[in-house]
């Protein structure tokens, strides 16, 4: 299959917003607030944190609040001049999203949280364990959620079988991302060229607004 | 009033060779008077990773009124062609947006030395590949 017409693409992947299960995003938002938005997003990997987080990033702008992203992993580390450049420029009404709170160490970790609280209006991360701030949600996934994912994904004449979808979502632990890239995979790897176009937004203006 | 935007190609002829010139014209009906409209080509890629865009030229029309027509001519660069293999394709296209409103309209071609669309490994795929639908034999068919 075309990478073009695969329909777990990556594109495509990313039109599926986060999905709170036992609880609702306008929930999460309110209680958001009341911590006087100092939380954390918890979870394992592949369990939506970044998702929520990009989602809440995008209210918070609707309402006019300010927000500062940071992403941190192995190939985009905190490192000191990153450091400096973030504490240089923060501004006491912004709001800092640190996405990947787990890549920095314990130490520097209580010095970033206190600086930045002291000069920013909120501080809200994603990490897979609790702990280093109150916890907003723990991020859970269900097999459910990812068969509700996945028939969203895939073209209207198809449906997943019950059993597959379980193994792959044990074989992967829960991790929705990457049942979803094995699915990728599987399609990818036949040459027949049945992909869905429904849920694809290629419009060049909203490909600006994901590169944002 | 419907909002109307559409984009034609000269000779209706939608793929190219790199490097050729892409002539046609943009027309507009709108229910108000935008500040401006927007005719971009660009490339952009869709698969398994990130997604890539590259936008190559740009017309802008000012003050184009709530109806009209102007002609257009873009010259595409040497590269990338349109392509797919299993990992990633390359698309091209031209979107025409307004300035105000969500109207937007979007026409796919070819860059291509070959006329078509290159896809890669389109040999070996035929080879000793499963017979059938791959969604319906991985995922099943909704009955």
């Amino acid at each position: 299959m075309k990478a073009r017409h695969n329909p777990f693409a990556a594109d495509r992947v990313e039109t599926i917003r986060y999905r709170p299960v036992g609880a609702t995003f306008a929930g999460i938002l309110a209680r958001l607030e009341r911590m006087n938005y100092r939380a954390a997003i918890v979870g394992p990997q592949g369990a939506g944190k970044t998702t929520l987080l990009e989602d809440i990033q995008r209210v918070l702008e609707r309402r006019g609040l300010r927000t500062r992203k940071v992403f941190i992993n192995d190939s985009s580390p905190l490192d000191r001049p990153t450091r400096r450049q973030l504490m240089s420029q923060l501004r006491s009404d912004e709001i800092v999203l640190v996405d990947g709170a787990d890549a920095i160490g314990p130490a520097m970790w209580t010095l970033l949280k206190h600086r930045i609280l002291r000069q920013a209006a909120g501080l809200i991360i994603t990490t897979h364990r609790p702990g280093r701030l109150p916890t907003l949600i723990d991020c859970v996934t269900t097999p459910g959620l990812l068969g509700v994912i996945v028939t969203e994904l895939l073209p209207k004449e198809h449906d997943i079988e019950g059993p597959t979808l379980d193994r792959l979502y044990h074989r992967y632990q829960g991790n929705i991302r990457n049942c979803l890239r094995e699915l990728y995979d599987l399609c990818a790897s036949d040459s027949s060229d049945v992909g869905s176009d429904h849920l694809a937004d290629d419009s060049l203006s909203s490909m600006r607004r994901l590169r944002r | 009033m419907d909002n109307k935007l559409s984009i034609h190609f000269r000779e209706d002829k939608k793929t190219f060779a790199p490097g050729q010139a892409v002539h046609g014209a943009i027309q507009w009906s709108l229910e108000t008077q935008p500040h401006s409209l927007e005719l971009s080509l660009f490339w952009y890629t869709a698969g398994k990773g990130t997604r890539d865009v590259g936008v190559v030229d740009t017309l802008t029309v000012d003050r184009p009124g709530s109806f009209g027509s102007k002609d257009f001519s873009f010259t595409l660069p040497a590269g990338p062609f349109s392509f797919s293999g299993r990992l990633v394709s390359v698309i091209w296209a031209l979107e025409l947006t307004c300035s105000e409103g969500k109207e937007t309209v979007r026409e796919e071609i070819v860059v291509s030395p070959t006329g078509r669309e290159i896809v890669l490994g389109d040999e070996t795929w035929t080879e000793d590949r499963p017979r059938g639908n791959p969604l319906e034999r991985i995922l099943g068919r909704r009955s």
